[in-house]
């Protein structure tokens, strides 16, 4: 039995990506032509176009795609492992474990050349902080455990965060509160190649991990009946998903809400399977980060909003309006 | 801004009772001229030292740093979410603080404690003469305080004189990186890049510090950047960067951060640097 959703899905889902895309890089503060912009895509024409097309606009456009793919597929892979329609990234340490680090390196101030290393060593350490928690309590990869664990770490990190900013210079303090409010501006050819590196990675390994992940979303005593051990295979899984994360957070600050509600959007598409899950979920996180950018950008020129600030606010009421449906 | 004293004739005085309002609206009196005065705003610490008043201040900021002698006064710590009780440590008989919002019950604070407090803002040159002449009156030398605001704004004239006719380069004012900040209308550099022969690109905007995006800035196309030394070195070497005509050029100007960064004493000497460096040779 296929309805019209089924057949519109995917169609649906690549078209909002390249109409965000083409939007994404034919707007902005300096009007171009949409026959200027495509010459500029090409390389042709006026020079003064393809500079913007292809400095400012498309590395940024680029790099926001990249940040909600992988935020999107981290977020469909630990709702899936954890069976938690509230489990995301952010919920599990990474994005506290990321900021502790950037805001570390900020008060420091080394932040402008070690600030990504900094979020990405931090939100490596706050999972392996997590596991450990998890572990002490005796359980390995017990989904609910990780999930809790993960909350107190998240907890622990803002402390720390606040207690780092108490007592940092000003102009530090407004560095590190700019990062954690998501920017994609500084987009960088050789920053998208390293990110691209990471999504792909991270994201083919949960493809290859997605029947995992639909045995794990039945329960681990089902899983242990089918033959996969819940607790190896949910550690692994909730690595790679952290490992994505960690590599947004440290390229673009924290980016709120994508992670959480992408994977929703998705399955409101009657997606329930989480290969094709993943992979809307990827495809949605692009085009919503890109078209986050673009509102970020153009809404109030020529200044600029935080990216993370208008993610949360397309992110809450739609979230709202699925809990209405649910309920 | 009414100031009430009530012997005005701007002799020094010794002593001598002085009720004026501050910027916060709040009167503020002094039953005789501030022997120990702790300054929270690196402006008002270098005008207090250049009023004379330097032996006066037993307190500052850890960022107030001008002149050299400032640094053997001891630091309270931030100026802003100052820490109340290292400054009533220094047994003050005057705080003089910068007026922002988020210190206002700070200031209040401080007035029930018994120390005379007065909040000023400055952020544009007119600030820096009217906040300097009331702090010639609180401390009984308003001769030395229109002196010194005779001094500067003689030099920022001499300066807006001999630039005036020149065309005006459009400037960028590059003030963050990191999100990309610029200086609006409402700071006071803006206004020294007028007097030095320049046109800031966003002195419209009436933000003192406003987010932009770089997009925006090439959509203005500046003739000159200005910004910081260390910075400087790294926009010439940004793919971003180099999108602006202006940066192919060269045309990053760094300028003396430690200059051109209060609305003080130095104002006249920072608007010589900012034409030097629009109009190199128009001023000796």
């Amino acid at each position: 039995m296929t309805t019209v959703i089924d057949r519109v899905r995917w169609p649906l889902l690549v078209l909002a990506l390249v109409l965000a895309l083409l939007l994404a890089v034919a707007l902005g503060t300096i009007s171009l032509a949409p026959a200027a912009v495509w010459n500029a895509l090409l390389g042709r024409g006026d020079p003064a176009a393809i500079t913007v097309v292809q400095v400012l606009r498309l590395p940024r456009a680029i790099l926001a795609g990249l940040i909600g793919a992988g935020l999107g597929l981290s977020g469909a892979a630990l709702q899936g492992t954890m069976r938690n329609p509230l489990a995301e990234p952010y919920l599990l340490g990474v994005s506290g474990g990321a900021a502790v680090g950037a805001v570390l390196a900020v008060a420091l101030g080394v932040g402008v050349v070690f600030l990504p290393i900094a979020a990405f060593g931090g939100a490596v350490l706050a999972v392996a902080v997590t596991f450990f928690v998890a572990h002490a309590a005796g359980t390995r990869g017990d989904a609910r455990i990780l999930l809790m664990a993960g909350v107190v770490v998240g907890a622990f990190a803002n402390s720390v965060i606040m207690l780092i900013l108490g007592t940092a210079p000003s102009n530090a303090v407004r560095d590190a509160v700019w990062w954690m409010m998501g920017s994609v501006a500084a987009a960088t050819w050789s920053q998208n190649a390293w990110l691209a590196t990471y999504v792909i990675l991270g994201g083919g390994a949960l493809l290859l991990w997605a029947r995992q992940i639909d045995v794990l979303a039945l329960g681990d005593d089902t899983a242990a009946a089918l033959g996969l051990a819940p607790e190896a295979a949910a550690r692994r899984i909730y690595a790679a998903a952290a490992l994505v994360a960690a590599a947004t957070v440290a390229a673009a600050g924290l980016v709120g809400f994508v992670g959480l509600v992408v994977p929703h959007i998705v399955r409101g598409l009657g997606v329930r399977q989480h290969r094709p899950l993943l992979v809307g979920s990827a495809l949605a996180g692009a085009a919503l980060v890109i078209l986050a950018d673009l509102a970020a950008r153009t809404l109030r020129p020529p200044s600029e909003l935080p990216l993370g600030a208008v993610t949360a606010i397309v992110g809450v009421p739609f979230f709202l309006s699925r809990l209405r449906r649910l309920a | 801004m009414a100031c009430r004293d009530a012997r005005s004739g701007g002799s020094p005085r010794a002593s001598g009772a002085l009720e004026l309002r501050d910027d916060f609206g709040q009167v503020v009196r002094l039953a005789a001229a501030p022997r120990r005065i702790v300054s929270l705003n690196p402006a008002t610490t270098e005008l207090l030292f250049a009023l004379g008043a330097g032996d006066r201040v037993v307190g500052r900021t850890q960022y107030d740093l001008w002149p050299d002698s400032a640094r053997l006064v001891p630091s309270i710590g931030a100026g802003m979410q100052p820490n109340l009780e290292a400054i009533l440590g220094r047994h003050p008989d005057l705080v003089v603080m910068y007026a922002s919002g988020s210190d206002r019950g700070a200031a209040e604070r401080l007035t029930a404690a018994g120390v005379a407090t007065a909040a000023f803002r400055i952020d544009r040159i007119a600030d820096f003469a009217r906040v300097t002449m009331l702090l010639g009156q609180m401390i009984g030398d308003s001769v030395r305080a229109r002196t010194v605001v005779d001094s500067v704004t003689g030099t920022l004239e001499r300066v807006r004189h001999a630039t005036q006719s020149l065309p005006r380069p459009s400037v960028f004012l590059h003030a963050w990186e990191k999100p990309l900040m610029t200086l609006g209308g409402g700071s006071f550099i803006s206004e020294l890049v007028t007097v030095a022969g320049g046109r800031n690109i966003y002195d419209s905007l009436p933000a003192p510090s406003p987010v932009v995006t770089l997009e925006d800035v090439l959509r203005r196309n500046p003739d000159i950047i200005l910004v910081s030394p260390i910075e400087r070195k790294n926009m010439l070497q940004s793919d971003r960067w180099r999108a602006l005509p202006a940066v192919r050029k060269g045309r990053v100007l760094a300028y003396d951060t430690n200059l051109v960064a209060r609305p003080s004493v130095k104002l006249g000497e920072a608007a010589v640097s900012l034409a030097h460096l629009f109009h190199p040779g128009v001023l000796p």
